[in-house]
This record gives structure tokens, C-alpha cells and sequence, in this order.
């Protein structure tokens, strides 16, 4: 889906640099967690829609990863084993935060501002400040209706859609077969379908807004 | 028989993850049939509108890891009580060895003792050299001559207690009587003086009070009978000046009814003067 830029040539071509994280060499391993860190987040991001949690779950898997690369056999299997690792502990997080049933200050407080364009997003400059508030309007949309979904079709659809997992890594990263994956996939993007209608979200919108 | 493909597929397709046989099947298949293009195309549609939502920037902060994992039996809670428990053991035993601690339990004593053990000597036979009889007798000679010293040493403080009691009570009158004959002659003389000394005091007070108050009084009286007599003059004044004016009055009203009445003679003589001419 993303556009292979330079760095996703530098993610696809980093065997070495995995190599040598396994070893031990921290500066190996600091690069390899600089390397991950913005998609394991965005993925995290997509997955709770809230930045305190998805940073807790990246540092987690960041750490968990230094700690167990060693035990990696298959150096080419190396993304679906790092989000295997984001997956589980996005999964403990979403948890724990079920268990603590506590209600963050600014989501009772500070509404206003959950809905004020998220002037932190930091996309691509565009140039003129309606259109990049009209963009991250929707792109807040996007996310609300992505948040909808219940959590087993929200990870394939991030997972493909944004992370540009192929259907056996997805099957790999969760433990299931590829034609589960695949079907929580037509699900996934069915009830989304759904909902961008029922939001009033066509392409025509897009177009406009974009 | 018409071929449809499933979900699975659809989805793989969509995602550009078949090919060779599949891959034509399902394009001919979106070909043949009209409905399923559309729906394709929805799906299609949902994906492209879903590639609005960007990355977000994060900055990956750093993560320490230093040499973790060989410091996890260090770090295991367990171990460490075990291990610090154990060193406390070794640390009493080392202590222990050190002071040449010794504990027992024997004969229904326990005892704990440090350094060399002192090898106890078996208790010394009693002598039998002092009967009961004797001991009796050394208390008792013991306690009559501690009874004899007591006595004497409290009659020769009795005595002394006497002595100075009576010495005491001896000058301490004597001088009672003193301060009190004493004070008897003394006070007369001095009431006598001090009552003669008020009253002159009295009688200066007194004569000074009066030659001040007539002073004042023989002041004020002059002034008052001073301002009297202006006040008298000041009066006669007013009342001649008042007479004067009256009669100026008086001579003004006199002078004019004289003029008057001199112009009715005049008037009255005149007509009558005429009336006679006339007549």
C-alpha cells in the first residue's frame, strides 16, 4: 500500500543488521528498534487510537524484542515474529486497560480537543492549513470507524491495509490458518464499508478533501 | 458450472496475492458477471479511501538493554532472599567462629559463653573448723559491741543537742529584749517628732494656701470692681447721649411748631386783614 520509500528498502534489506542484534551489539540492535519503532507504533496507534497506550505497548515490544532476539531462528521471518511480539502485548494492554475500567481525564475532560483537528499528526507538509485540517478530519474518521471493528478483524485490516503484511505472515504473526485471516479481512473491510456509508464517506469526499 | 470464487480468494486477489491460474479464474470471472465487478469495485473503493489515514511521526526513544540478560538470576526476587539469607547465616557463623561462641544445654542450664571456656574447680569442701555454736556466739559478741558503740556515741550526741538547744534559747531571749526595749524607747520620741513635724508642715501648707487664694481673690475682686465702674461710666455716657439726642428732638419739634404756628398767625392775619379790606 505505502509507497516503498528509503527506508522500507533499508527494512527489507537489514538480515545483517538483525545478525548482528543477535549477537549482541546494541548499536546493531538500537538501529533495528530506530528502524521499527514508527511502524510498530502506527500499528499500535491504529490498534488502541490512543497515544499513552500505544506507546506503552511499542516500548514493550521493543524490549521483549531485544531480549529474545537470540532466540529467532529464521532471520527472514523476522517482521511477523516482531509483530507477533506488538500483537500480544497491544492484546495484554487492551486488557489491563478493560480490567482497570478507569476512564482517561481527557476523554471525560477534554472533548473539545478529541475532536479538534489533530494538529500533533504530522503527515505530509501540506501547504495550505484548511486543506491539511480537512485531511486529518477525516483521517480522524477513518480511524474512529477502524476503532469499530472488534479487535480480531481490526488486527488483519491494520496489519494488511497499513503494515503491508502478506495473508501468510498475518496467518503466522496470529496463529491461524490464511483463509481465517482472509475472511476476517472480507469482514473486516464489509463492516467498514458499512460504516464509511453510513459516515457519508465516499469518494467523492476524498477526492475533494485529498 | 460456474466458477465463484470465495472470500479467501476475493480477498487475495484484492491484494494482489494470486496468480498463475487463480488469478485469471477470478478475472474472468469479475468479467463475466456484473454484480460481483460492483461489489469488487466497493471493496476496491473502501481500500482506497482507507489509505487517507497517514502515518503518525514518532520518535523512538532510546531503549536500554545493558546486558540484561546475564544479570537474570541476579535479578530474580527468589534468588536474592536466598542469597541474602544465606550470607547472613555465614556472616553470624564467621562471627560466631571468631568470638569462639558457645552455646549449651546440659543439667537444666543453657549457657552461652565466649572465649576459652574457664574449666570450673570442684566446689571447696566446707571446713568444718566453726561450729554453729561459735558463729552464734561471734554475732552475738559482734552486736553487743555494736550495740555498746551506738549507745554512747547517741548519748554524747543528746547531750550535745541539749547543750546547744539551751545556748540557743539563752541569747535568742536576750536579744529579743533587747530589740524590744529598744524599739519601745525609740518609738516615742520618734512619734513625738514626726507628729510635730506634720503639724508644722500643716500649719505652712495651710498659711500658704491662705496667702495665695487672697492674693488671687484680692486681685480678681479690684478687676471685677474696675470693669464695674468702666461699665458705670460707659452707662452715663450712653445716657447723657441719649438726653442730648431727646432733647435735640424736643428743640427741633419746638422750633418747628413755632414756625407753624407763626405761618397760621401769619395766614389768619393776613385773611382777616382781607376780609376787612373787603368789607
Amino acid at each position: 500500500m505505502h509507497a516503498e520509500t528509503l527506508p522500507d528498502i533499508a527494512m527489507m534489506h537489514s538480515d545483517t543488521l538483525i545478525q548482528r542484534a543477535q549477537q549482541g551489539d546494541q548499536n546493531a540492535q538500537g538501529k533495528l528498534v530506530q528502524m521499527w519503532y514508527k511502524r510498530i507504533y502506527n500499528y499500535a496507534f491504529k490498534f488502541f487510537l490512543d497515544h499513552d497506550q500505544a506507546m506503552e505497548a511499542t516500548q514493550k515490544t521493543f524490549i521483549s524484542m531485544c531480549r529474545n532476539l537470540q532466540g529467532l531462528q529464521d532471520i527472514a521471518r523476522f517482521k511477523p515474529w516482531l509483530y507477533k511480539i506488538s500483537v500480544n502485548y497491544c492484546r495484554e494492554e487492551l486488557r489491563r486497560k478493560k480490567n482497570a475500567k478507569t476512564t482517561p481525564i481527557d476523554k471525560v475532560w477534554n472533548h473539545e480537543a478529541e475532536n479538534s483537528p489533530g494538529w500533533e499528526l504530522s503527515g505530509h507538509r501540506l501547504d495550505n492549513p484548511e486543506r491539511k485540517l480537512q485531511h486529518s478530519e477525516l483521517a480522524d474518521i477513518l480511524q474512529e470507524a477502524l476503532k469499530e471493528l472488534n479487535d480480531d478483524q481490526r488486527e488483519v485490516v491494520i496489519m494488511k491495509e497499513y503494515e503491508g503484511l502478506k495473508f501468510r505472515e498475518i496467518a503466522e504473526v496470529l496463529n491461524i490458518s490464511e483463509n481465517t485471516v482472509k475472511s476476517r479481512m472480507y469482514y473486516g473491510l464489509d463492516t467498514l464499508k458499512k460504516i464509511l456509508a453510513r459516515k457519508n464517506i465516499n469518494k467523492d469526499t476524498i477526492s475533494y478533501e485529498i | 458450472m460456474k466458477y465463484k470464487p470465495d472470500e479467501g480468494t476475493l480477498m487475495a486477489y484484492l491484494y494482489g496475492e494470486l496468480d498463475g491460474v487463480e488469478k485469471e479464474k477470478v478475472e474472468q470471472y469479475l468479467a463475466d458477471s456484473p454484480e460481483a465487478l460492483v461489489e469488487f469495485e466497493k471493496f476496491k473503493h473502501v481500500r482506497s479511501i482507507l489509505g487517507a489515514v497517514e502515518d503518525k511521526e514518532v520518535i523512538a526513544p532510546p531503549i536500554f538493554m545493558d546486558s540484561r540478560k546475564n544479570r537474570v538470576v541476579w535479578n530474580n526476587p527468589f534468588f536474592r532472599t536466598v542469597v541474602s539469607i544465606a550470607a547472613s547465616v555465614l556472616v553470624i557463623m564467621i562471627a560466631g567462629k571468631m568470638l569462639q561462641a558457645s552455646i549449651q544445654m546440659s543439667n537444666h542450664e543453657f549457657k552461652i559463653s565466649f572465649g576459652e571456656t574457664v574449666k570450673e574447680d570442684k566446689p571447696v569442701e566446707p571446713v568444718a573448723s566453726i561450729t554453729p555454736e561459735q558463729v552464734q556466739q561471734m554475732i552475738a559478741s559482734s552486736l553487743q559491741e555494736n550495740n555498746a558503740v551506738v549507745q554512747t556515741s547517741l548519748l554524747e550526741t543528746q547531750q550535745r543537742l541539749d547543750a546547744s538547744i539551751k545556748n540557743n534559747l539563752a541569747s535568742n531571749s536576750l536579744k529579743i529584749n533587747n530589740l524590744v526595749q529598744g524599739a519601745a524607747t525609740a518609738s516615742q520620741d520618734q512619734i513625738r517628732e514626726y507628729v510635730t513635724s506634720i503639724q508644722a508642715e500643716n500649719l505652712k501648707m495651710v498659711k500658704d494656701y491662705f496667702q495665695l487664694t487672697s492674693n488671687d481673690q484680692k486681685q480678681y475682686i479690684e478687676e471685677l470692681l474696675v470693669d464695674f465702674s468702666k461699665y458705670l461710666q460707659q452707662q452715663r455716657k450712653d445716657d447723657l447721649m441719649i438726653v442730648q439726642s431727646r432733647l435735640n428732638n424736643l428743640q427741633q419739634n419746638t422750633d418747628i411748631f413755632k414756625q407753624e404756628t407763626e405761618q397760621i398767625i401769619t395766614s389768619l392775619i393776613t385773611n382777616s386783614s382781607k376780609t376787612t379790606i373787603k368789607n
